[in-house]
């Protein structure tokens, strides 16, 4: 090439990247010179070629597996722990639910005592009274229980559990509470 | 209810877009799916010419969709969104590249269809294409991102040296440069064969 001190500009005019005055000079160059007007020509087709490539369609396929790919990996993702509010919500309002009932204020009664000690002495027998029933020992309360010592085999105390299902499977609520 | 307005909002307007990333934003895959599907041609087209191969073009893709997921707060914020896209789609394939730099000059070509009905006519069309697409893989990393941009994707000087992060007068030194890198590989390529 002969016009070195063109090359630049009109490697930029090729792609219509120099302005207005540039360009008028350029397009005067390229009049009087076949040379670089080859150059011009040589360089906007290639670049028209390769734009004709890059539009080209794409298979369908590749989007589909990208697309697969990035949204398999979004769901196998765990989320914050803001973006389960459904199952937060819940998950708060039966920690409440469960703080209440074991923080219940209890009947302000003292430890029973033992049902044998309880058992009163057959009061003397009057004629004509009938004796009343025998007070049936009350089953202390089973915290209470346990806190005064074992009395003999106590009855199996079930207590309450509730097994709340969120709609992720990694959040499962129970709430357990005395019946 | 977002996934419903996001489904039903036109695919046009900012106002849909900005809908679409707010559902998104809360966890809705369905309308990130939307998205992905309205900016999936602009990431792979432009990974492919960047990387060269559809099966790492395909790897970047996946990263800059999970990028843009993770960052939706931020984009958000944005009003360019295809702007972020290119300008982490750059990116990424610069980690890939340093990645895999074992890139051969004629390996894993896309194939081409030549519109010529003239069947010698199509094998010369072939074989330019072909120099062409070898061409893009002699550029430096910043030559080829610039003129994908500017000459494939047709952004202007302003907007690649945004996304570049560089000045307008380097995006045209790095055109100029690579146009004419390619011409005379082009030109070499074919007298070689003569």
């Amino acid at each position: 090439m002969n016009c070195p001190l063109w090359e630049e500009r009109i490697a930029l005019y090729a792609g219509g990247d120099l302005s207005g005055g540039d360009a008028a000079l350029v397009r005067q160059h390229l009049a009087a010179c076949p040379e670089c007007a080859a150059l011009a020509a040589e360089l906007r087709g290639h670049l028209e070629l390769f734009r004709i490539a890059h539009a080209e369609p794409i298979a369908e396929g590749h989007f589909t597996a990208v697309r697969a790919r990035v949204l398999e990996k979004l769901a196998g993702e765990k989320r914050p722990w803001w973006r389960h509010k459904p199952a937060c919500l819940a998950a708060a309002a039966a920690m409440m639910i469960a703080i209440l009932i074991v923080a219940r204020p209890h009947s302000p009664t003292m430890p029973q005592p033992r049902a044998q000690a309880r058992t009163a002495p057959a009061p003397p027998a009057v004629p004509g009274l009938e004796a009343p029933p025998p007070v049936k020992p009350r089953r202390p309360h089973r915290l209470l229980a346990s806190a005064t010592g074992p009395t003999g085999p106590a009855a199996p105390v079930e207590p309450l559990v509730v097994k709340l299902v969120t709609d992720d499977p990694d959040v499962v609520i129970y709430w357990i509470a005395d019946k | 209810m977002q996934t419903l307005a996001a489904m039903a909002a036109p695919l046009d307007g900012s106002e849909a877009l900005s809908g679409l990333l707010e559902a998104a934003r809360s966890g809705d895959l369905a309308a990130f799916e939307i998205l992905m599907r309205r900016h999936e041609r602009l990431v792979l087209a432009t990974a492919l010419r960047l990387l060269g191969r559809m099966e790492d073009a395909q790897d970047a893709s996946q990263e800059v969709f999970l990028r843009l997921y993770r960052n939706l707060a931020k984009v958000a914020g944005t009003e360019n969104l295809p702007g972020w896209l290119y300008r982490v789609t750059v990116n990424v394939c610069h980690d890939v590249r340093r990645r895999h730099p074992e890139v051969t000059l004629s390996g894993d070509l896309p194939e081409f269809v030549s519109t010529a009905a003239d069947p010698q006519q199509a094998a010369a069309e072939h074989e330019r294409r072909r120099a062409l697409e070898m061409s893009l893989r002699l550029l430096s990393e910043k030559e080829r991102a610039a003129l994908v941009l500017r000459d494939l994707e047709g952004l202007p000087t302003e907007e690649v040296a945004a996304i570049l992060g560089t000045s307008q007068a380097t995006v045209r030194s790095q055109i100029f440069k690579a146009r004419i890198k390619m011409r005379d590989f082009v030109e070499r390529y074919f007298r070689r064969r003569v």
